[in-house]
């Protein structure tokens, strides 16, 4: 027995001995997002906006103390199974900080299990109240919330659509029908009729029944809450084959090139809530440098970018792998990155600043301020 | 902008709604008729559910925008683009159809005399073979369809008819009058009923059951690629993955219609397409529980018609 235990005591000795040999050479984080199934476009330009991040740590000296910073890349598909699962293996690589994940659905399940270990997260595009509403001390938001989301489309809705009726649909995800919620609640609120709320499943291709609904309707306002740029892509088509003619209003999650690439001039006048993104701040063009070889940023690419860059930076910082230590130094930062001004709240979010973006010859151009209430 | 519609009387009681709700459900169901019938010919001849059939209907989807892009880069589709379809078609049919016939010799053949769970998960190892080697071929991103122009449409009275709803109705059409002559009117036909009635005593009549087995597979994979083009034209876009759910839904109908029944998977086809459209378009919370009234019918046919409508064992009609 009492041999037994020796050994027992020299693998735990050699465990941590190599542990901590290992830790002195190399930084270890993780991301997790969707790599495949139907949000893997958004899920990808997570991860490379997490490794142009690195990149640029590394070209600006790198961290002390660590030769090399690793990433680990997992995929959670989208799927909260998936993603418990993908949180548990960056566990146990015992990675210091993690950017993910993509969809809120599968945000929330991972954090607690990150959580637990007390290893940090920072979402860059999950964008549910609930996300950072749990009172996880170790969780960051560096993109909006769909709270106030669905204040600026519905503040433009009153004010500059002069809506009276809405025709909603969403497709049944945390994310997609919490924010489909949020505007049919503002909605009845500010007065206009709210003639139907409908749901699709994720991954549908067909929408032409419920399109046929909305045609049938005649709103002013067909608010398409959908977690995906390719559904997306598909509901604008079918909408313009149907002859639908009230305006259409998406939302972060449609908002992705993929959206102009599959539904072509279909996509030409939607309005999307997005966030604000100055493209002329040399924050802004570090960052596309960083990401050129990456190939041409997606919706999430600056934010997940601004996640990684302020988690690496706070470790950087705190000289040290201690989550205290460095949330500490996350609640300090203060400073202009590429997606917008970060700064963080008690509570792990950064703010919003949705606008109205619309697309136009095939871009996706500024088109109005909640703010102010004026046209770019 | 429109005023709301309130003084059209309710939705539920206008025939143009009704009409135009119909449309969406022929146009979707005639998509799943032609995958039907791919499970349902296979089905008949080696009593084998072949889940790969799904993949070959993404394939066709792929092969569609791999031709319809070189020839749009070539510029051939802004002189004929009624021509370039036809063409990207027939390519990708014939295409998909050598694909089945290596499928059907590496995977299936072999087995030809192992039990039958053998082949079926020989089946579904295939599937998921040619699933994933989509998905490292073509990437994981949706592929969007290169034409714009089927996005148009026209009115006919208060119902609108978008282009490629009467294209996919006619191209389905035409291939289901097409199988009906050659199963029924040709001496092939012939050839793939007698076998699908009696494999020896075909092959002692001197019919080759290799061959026979070959075509079938041939045509069925033929059927499934228009229908993943005309699905990637309709809709706008291809992913590796988009032949799971309808090969459910097609493996639905042919069950519904009779497995083995060729104008049962024509039907069963037909119903589930309308099942899921009207169940969207008239009850309450329908549009995210169509899936499920398509597969409640399903269970109550098979509850209360073991063997689908219109019956597996009507040899005649068989393949």
């Amino acid at each position: 027995m009492k041999g037994f235990s020796r050994i027992i005591v020299l693998t735990l000795a050699l465990c941590l001995a190599m542990g901590a040999a290992a830790q002195a050479a190399t930084l270890k984080i993780g991301s997790q997002s969707p790599l495949t199934g139907s949000y893997a476009a958004d899920g990808n330009d997570i991860a490379n906006g997490t490794r142009a991040a690195i990149d640029a740590i590394q070209k600006e000296g790198g961290i002390p103390g660590f030769e090399k910073i690793e990433l680990f890349a997992e995929d959670d598909a989208c799927d909260p199974r998936q993603a418990v699962a993908a949180a548990n293996k960056l566990l146990n690589e015992k990675v210091v900080g993690v950017v993910g994940s993509y969809c809120s659905s599968s945000t929330i399940p991972a954090s607690e299990v990150l959580d637990e270990g007390k290893i940090l997260m920072l979402t860059p595009a999950s964008t549910s109240e609930k996300v950072t509403e749990r009172g996880l001390p170790y969780m960051f938001r560096v993109c909006g919330r769909d709270d106030d989301q669905s204040v600026a489309a519905m503040k433009f809705m009153t004010d500059e659509l002069k809506a009276k009726t809405v025709f909603i649909v969403d497709d049944k995800t945390t994310y997609s029908q919490g924010l489909a919620d949020n505007v049919e609640k503002l909605a009845k609120e500010k007065g206009i009729k709210v003639i139907e709320h409908d749901h699709v499943n994720q991954g549908d291709k067909d929408f032409s029944a419920v399109l046929t609904k909305v045609k049938d309707a005649k709103p002013d306002v067909f608010y398409m809450s959908l977690q995906n740029s390719s559904s997306g892509a598909l509901m604008l088509i079918q909408a313009k084959r149907m002859g639908i003619d009230a305006a259409i209003i998406g939302q972060d999650a449609v908002y992705h090139p993929q959206l102009m690439e599959i539904a072509k001039d279909a996509a030409e006048g939607v309005y999307l809530t997005f966030g604000f993104i100055d493209e002329e701040t040399p924050a802004y063009k570090k960052f596309l440098a960083a990401y050129e070889k990456y190939g041409k940023p997606g919706a999430y690419s600056a934010y997940a970018y601004d996640s990684a860059y302020s988690l690496l930076s706070a470790i950087k910082a705190a000289g040290s792998t201690d989550p205290d230590k460095i949330k500490a130094e996350i609640m300090k930062i203060d400073t202009l990155g590429a997606s917008k001004h970060i700064k963080f709240m008690e509570n792990g979010d950064s703010g919003s600043n949705y606008i109205i973006r619309i697309v136009k010859d095939g871009q996706f151009k500024n088109y109005w301020d909640p703010q102010t209430g004026k046209k770019y | 902008m429109a005023e709301g519609g309130g003084c059209q009387g309710h939705k539920a009681e206008r025939m143009d709604y009704f009409l135009q709700q119909m449309i969406n459900g022929l146009t979707l169901g005639g998509v799943y008729a032609l995958v039907a019938l791919g499970y349902t010919m296979v089905y008949g001849i080696i009593q084998l559910i072949n889940f790969a059939h799904g993949e070959i209907f993404a394939a066709g989807g792929y092969l569609g925008v791999i031709f319809l892009s070189f020839l749009t880069a070539n510029g051939f589709m802004e002189t004929h683009p009624g021509l370039g379809i036809g063409l990207s078609l027939v390519l990708s049919m014939g295409y998909c159809a050598m694909l089945a016939m290596a499928v059907e010799k590496v995977a299936y053949k072999p087995l030809r005399q192992s039990s039958r769970l053998a082949v079926l998960l020989s089946a579904l190892g295939m599937s998921i073979f040619l699933q994933n080697g989509l998905m490292l071929t073509q990437g994981v991103y949706d592929k969007a369809y290169p034409t714009e122009f089927t996005h148009g449409g026209f009115d006919l009275g208060a119902i609108r008819v978008s282009y490629m709803q009467i294209g996919i109705l006619a191209v389905t059409a035409i291939l289901l009058v097409a199988l009906n002559a050659l199963v029924f009117r040709t001496r092939m036909g012939k050839a793939m009923r007698a076998t699908a009635q009696d494999k020896v005593m075909s092959a002692l009549v001197g019919i080759s059951a290799n061959r026979v087995i070959s075509l079938t597979f041939a045509i069925g994979a033929c059927l499934a690629a228009a229908a993943g083009i005309m699905v990637g034209l309709y809709y706008g876009s291809v992913r590796y993955d988009m032949g799971f759910v309808p090969g459910i839904k097609a493996f639905a109908a042919a069950v519904l219609g009779g497995i083995g029944n060729i104008t049962g998977a024509m039907v069963g086809g037909l119903i589930i397409g309308m099942v899921e459209i009207m169940a969207a378009a008239y009850l309450p919370m329908g549009g995210q529980y169509k899936d499920v009234f398509a597969f409640v019918i399903l269970i109550g046919v098979l509850y209360f018609m073991p063997t689908g409508i219109m019956g597996e064992n009507v040899d005649d009609t068989r393949v």
